[in-house]
């Protein structure tokens, strides 16, 4: 038994530090300087650390890092776009985004391990993350902005749809952006397992 | 990395975090709850007053209420074009309300304090397989990972640099990205021997 018993040891410690690993990198994309759009919903990067996540993670894990995020966002780590940070900011109208996040990440990994088979080539694999980016990075971050916008600032649905479009141009750019750092990782590191598939 | 906790002493410091925690959610579902424009600017006026009675001790937080009430300005705007200036008067008090409550309690309670009420709270989803009680560990990992993330970056820039004669800029994600899967691997290996997991 103690092959199988070292194989799970070393599991649980690769997912805490990967965990841990994809939730710095939000708050380092978070450092990246955010515009601000009206209704108070700012453009940042952050979205693309939620959609590179789920890509390379996998669901659970992704899931995970943003949790594991937004916890540190709550207790009071400047860590979004702009320094800010702590309880308030679930409470603005961009807080249905920032809840989307685990989400999300969850989304784009199921996507992402369904779409790409075992022996994926890197451009298969680049063109799996796009899909899943556009799946769990657009699709539901902004289905849960919508929400955010219409519960919090009680604006209609079409206001809120409206007012979520202008940023669809800029999320497809970084959906592109995963894919070219998804290319990149899967020829430089061949044994990935992106959104967490069998090898 | 610092928190947007305040050093400087306020009656709020001495509450109990969990207490702090509780009337915050009470009183933000509360205010969800409730449309009535007069409700609303009498809790705005409440929590404003608050607010301002914990003085220098609101410091840290207060270029977030700036954003929520030019957030709410700006809601509050589009429902006075839509034909509805009374109900974006009552949604913009609400986001102003409920963010500076937020605030309050982000500037008056110590982050281990609140992540020892965070431990307790998320307690039940350990069951979920979600590994509530290593949280202070991932926190502190994230944490470094987060400078590496930057020490990483400029030596790449560096190197870009001085091959090229030009900023690296944006190619270096990929390769920076690799780097850090590479140093996480090793991270994980660490854990692994030191740790016993």
């Amino acid at each position: 038994m103690p092959m199988t018993s070292e194989h799970h040891t070393e599991t649980r410690a690769q997912r805490i530090a990967m965990v841990a690993l994809f939730a710095a990198l939000l708050a380092a994309f978070g450092m990246i300087p955010k515009i601000d759009l009206p209704l108070g919903v700012p453009i940042t990067a952050q979205t693309t650390g939620v959609m590179l996540a789920g890509c390379m993670l996998g669901a659970r894990m992704g899931f995970q890092a943003m949790v594991l995020f937004l916890a540190a966002v709550a207790l009071g780590l400047p860590l979004l776009s702009g320094g800010r940070g702590g309880m308030g900011v679930f409470f603005l109208p961009s807080a249905g985004y920032l809840i989307a996040y685990p989400m999300a990440a969850a989304v784009a990994g199921m996507v992402m391990r369904a779409l790409a088979g075992k022996h994926s080539s890197p451009a298969r694999l680049a063109a799996c993350a796009f899909a899943a980016s556009v799946a769990g990075g657009i699709v539901v971050v902004h289905a849960f902005g919508v929400l955010g916008l219409m519960l919090l600032a009680k604006l209609s649905f079409v206001q809120a749809a409206v007012g979520t479009l202008v940023f669809v141009p800029g999320d497809l750019v970084k959906c592109a952006l995963v894919a070219l750092i998804v290319h990149t990782v899967a020829r430089g590191l061949p044994d990935w397992r992106f959104g967490g598939r069998r090898l | 990395m610092g928190t947007l906790y305040s050093e400087i002493p306020s009656w709020m410091h001495r509450l109990p975090a969990g207490l702090k925690l509780f009337l915050l959610a009470l009183s933000s579902v509360l205010l969800l709850a409730l449309s009535d424009l007069r409700i609303q600017a009498l809790a705005f006026a409440a929590i404003a007053l608050l607010y301002a009675s914990l003085g220098a001790a609101s410091r840290p937080t207060r270029r977030l209420v700036v954003v929520a009430v030019i957030a709410s300005a700006l809601v509050g705007g589009l429902h006075a074009a839509t034909g509805q200036p009374w109900l974006g008067l009552a949604s913009g008090l609400r986001l102003v309300s409920t963010t500076m409550l937020g605030a309050m309690l982000t500037a008056t309670t110590r982050f281990g304090d609140l992540l020892g009420v965070a431990e307790w709270l998320l307690s039940p989803l350990a069951r979920l397989g979600l590994p509530v009680e290593r949280l202070a560990l991932q926190l502190g990992l994230m944490l470094r990972f987060a400078e590496q993330f930057f020490v990483q970056w400029q030596r790449l820039a560096d190197a870009y640099r001085v091959r090229t004669g030009r900023s690296g800029g944006w190619r270096l994600l990929a390769p920076l990205t690799i780097h850090m899967l590479i140093t996480a691997r090793k991270v994980a290996d660490a854990l692994a021997i030191r740790l016993k997991l």
